[in-house]
């Protein structure tokens, strides 16, 4: 048993330093945030936008290991329910939180909708089916025009407010969305901790076991599907309601597929993966937007580089909430 | 307690894999199944752990019928198995294989896991501990954060044994536990089956390794061509003709046997090294 002992002793120790590195920059950029000027908040609440969408869509690829390309499609249903909600479109006006609610329940059934059908699809098959689903949600968003407003979208939405606090600046959909993704990131990572984000890697790993152990995957595919949509519909609500407007342009399969390279780039299976995929793949792109057309190579050649050096993704996937807190108050 | 075949068939478009088996299991036991490669032995263990379904017959558990379960269902039911090529979860550390198991009796709390720390700290403790015995038991604990799919091949087999204890099964199917295992691990693997032998656990044992199916189990059926051929003890299988017929054609003695064994060992052998 010599060897083996070794093996649980030689176990690295949680990282200090690059801890308090994370820590200390993320507290930085949010105390820094009201005093930047509007455009780059703007920015920030994209990028904030953009890791709440990866921690949905992470749930379903990254920890149960199915390729879902139609993820916008919630992310769609969210921003709709905003825009049919709370504009003179339907005349209909109701208050910020409970469209969130009732964008959060219909992300769940859209996503189980979407989960059924695919049940039985794993890798490039589901990939494919999925990118359809995305794509006909569009297609009838676009052609639906009494209820959507078709291509113009719908435009003149309510301003957001939360028990009676306006939510307007864009300063105020920051504090909203860090919220938001301190909320769901905490419920997210915990369910990866808990026994079904166990069944769910087992799923990821091999299929056949997890049924074998007394897995119910059907179920539990389905959990990870609805909790994946109802992510992307938050997202969506909140993404309408601090544009006030809402068209299809916004929920190409382009966008699908901007996360899942997030996802890829960052570190599969890893929240904080999320946050470093989202960093580069948005905020580079809008700090290098003065070197116009020079800057899709540069991000081609950064993403090709990154691949290469690291093909499990910038974040290591055992560098997560637990190391980082580790890493803060020891142990 | 006892688990049932009754007219079992199983065929695969022409190939007829199981062909009318009858046959029961009584707990307290170590049943061996042998015979030659192709004989259906796997396709039995698959069947009654409903990886695959049955073309006809039944197979039955106390009365309850099996066969016409999810195969969710039958985990859920009390049986648990190995695969003959090792499938693990790879990329989940040792005791997360075992800890995963609880995953039918506990997802039902999981939002409780969610919403409450404490809770959720209290259930992830207790699984640990209960695994972490499993994995002592197989002197598995050095390596309980370690990958699965990186241990050492021997620790792997051990490994998948271990999680298919976790749910306390009634019934445990092994197909081809020493596969690939040196002589010194086939030992260690011998010592471990016979304390795993309790008075409610049926217990059916797939191998090639004679020595090991002899010295461990009390009952053996052997299977040839799908059909069950004999079933008796190890001495009334190795005094059996049939049964060396079975394996060579031409035989007339247990050693010829054990050297076709050897065989198909030694195959079995590289094969499973080279996986690893
Ligand atoms: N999935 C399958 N599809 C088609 N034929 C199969 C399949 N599995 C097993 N067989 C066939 O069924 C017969 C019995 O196989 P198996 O049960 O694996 O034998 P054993 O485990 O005794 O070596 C063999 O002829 C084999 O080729
Ligand atoms: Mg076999």
């Amino acid at each position: 048993m010599a060897a083996a002992d070794t093996l649980a002793a030689a176990r690295p120790p949680a990282n200090r330093t690059i801890s308090w590195l994370v820590f200390a920059i993320a507290i930085a950029l949010i105390v820094a945030t009201p005093f930047l000027p509007n455009y780059h908040v703007r920015v920030l609440n994209s990028l904030l936008i953009y890791i709440l969408l990866g921690i949905g869509l992470n749930i379903v690829i990254g920890y149960t290991g199915l390729l879902d390309l139609g993820f916008v499609a919630f992310y769609a249903v969210g921003a709709y329910s905003y825009g049919l909600l709370a504009s003179p479109q339907l005349g209909l006006h109701m208050p910020f939180l409970l469209i969130l609610l009732v964008a959060a329940c219909l992300g769940a059934v859209t996503g189980i909708l979407l989960g059924i059908p695919v049940l039985r699809l794993r890798g490039d098959y589901l990939a494919i089916v999925t990118l359809g689903f995305g794509e006909i949600i569009r297609i009838i968003i676009n052609n639906l025009d009494w209820l959507t407003g078709g291509p113009q979208g719908i435009a003149r939405l309510d301003k957001a407010s939360i028990l009676g606090i306006q939510i307007a600046r864009p300063i105020d959909f920051f504090w909203l969305l860090l919220i938001t993704v301190l909320i769901v990131g905490t419920v997210v990572w915990r369910l990866e901790r808990s026994i079904l984000g166990k069944a769910w890697a087992a799923i990821r790993e091999d299929q056949d076991a997890a049924r074998g152990i007394g897995i119910n995957t059907t179920n539990a595919k389905l959990a990870a599907f609805a909790t994946s949509a109802t992510i992307g519909s938050i997202a969506g609500a909140i993404f309408a309601a601090s544009q006030r407007f809402v068209s299809p342009e916004s929920f190409t399969l382009q966008e699908s597929v901007l996360i899942v390279l997030m996802i890829v780039v960052g570190g599969i299976g890893n929240i904080f993966g999320i946050v470093a995929g989202a960093a580069i793949l948005i905020l580079l792109p809008e700090l290098l937007r003065e070197f116009a057309e020079w800057r899709i190579l540069f991000l081609g050649l950064l993403m090709i580089s990154l691949i290469i050096a690291r093909p499990a993704g910038i974040v290591p996937r055992s560098f997560g909430p637990e190391k980082l807190i580790r890493g803060l108050f020891g142990k | 307690m006892t688990l049932v075949f009754q007219s079992l068939r199983k065929v695969y478009g022409e190939v007829v894999a199981i062909d009318g088996v009858s046959t029961d299991f009584a707990p307290g036991m170590i049943h061996g199944v042998i015979g030659p490669n192709g004989a259906g032995k796997s396709t039995l263990i698959n069947m009654t752990a409903g990886s695959y379904t049955v073309s006809s017959g039944s197979i039955t558990l106390d009365g309850k019928r099996l066969d016409k379960l999810k195969k969710y269902q039958i985990a859920n039911s009390g049986i648990a198995r190995t695969y003959q090529n090792i499938r693990l979860f790879d990329q989940m550390s040792a005791i997360e294989n075992l800890e995963v198991c609880f995953y039918p009796a506990e997802v039902a709390a999981a939002w409780r896991e969610v919403i409450w720390p404490p809770y959720a700290n209290a259930q992830r403790r207790r699984r640990r501990e209960k695994c972490m015995e499993i994995l002592r038991f197989f002197d598995l604990q050095g390596y309980a954060d370690v990958d699965a799919g990186g241990l050492p091949y021997g620790r792997q087999r051990m490994l998948e044994i271990a999680r298919a204890l976790v749910a306390n099964p009634r019934v445990l199917l092994l197909d081809e536990p020493a596969a690939g295992l040196n002589h010194h691990e086939t030992a260690e693997l011998t010592a471990k089956l016979t304390a795993l032998r309790s008075p409610d656990r049926i217990m059916i044992v797939v191998e090639h390794d004679m020595d090991l199916v002899m010295t461990l189990c009390d009952s053996i059926i052997v299977m040839h061509h799908g059909k069950l051929l004999f079933r008796g003890t190890p001495s009334e299988v190795q005094a059996s003709t049939d049964v060396q017929l079975a394996y060579l054609g031409t035989a007339n003695d247990i050693d010829d046997i054990r050297a076709a064994a050897q065989d198909r060992r030694a195959q079995l052998g590289i094969r499973a090294r080279r996986r690893s």
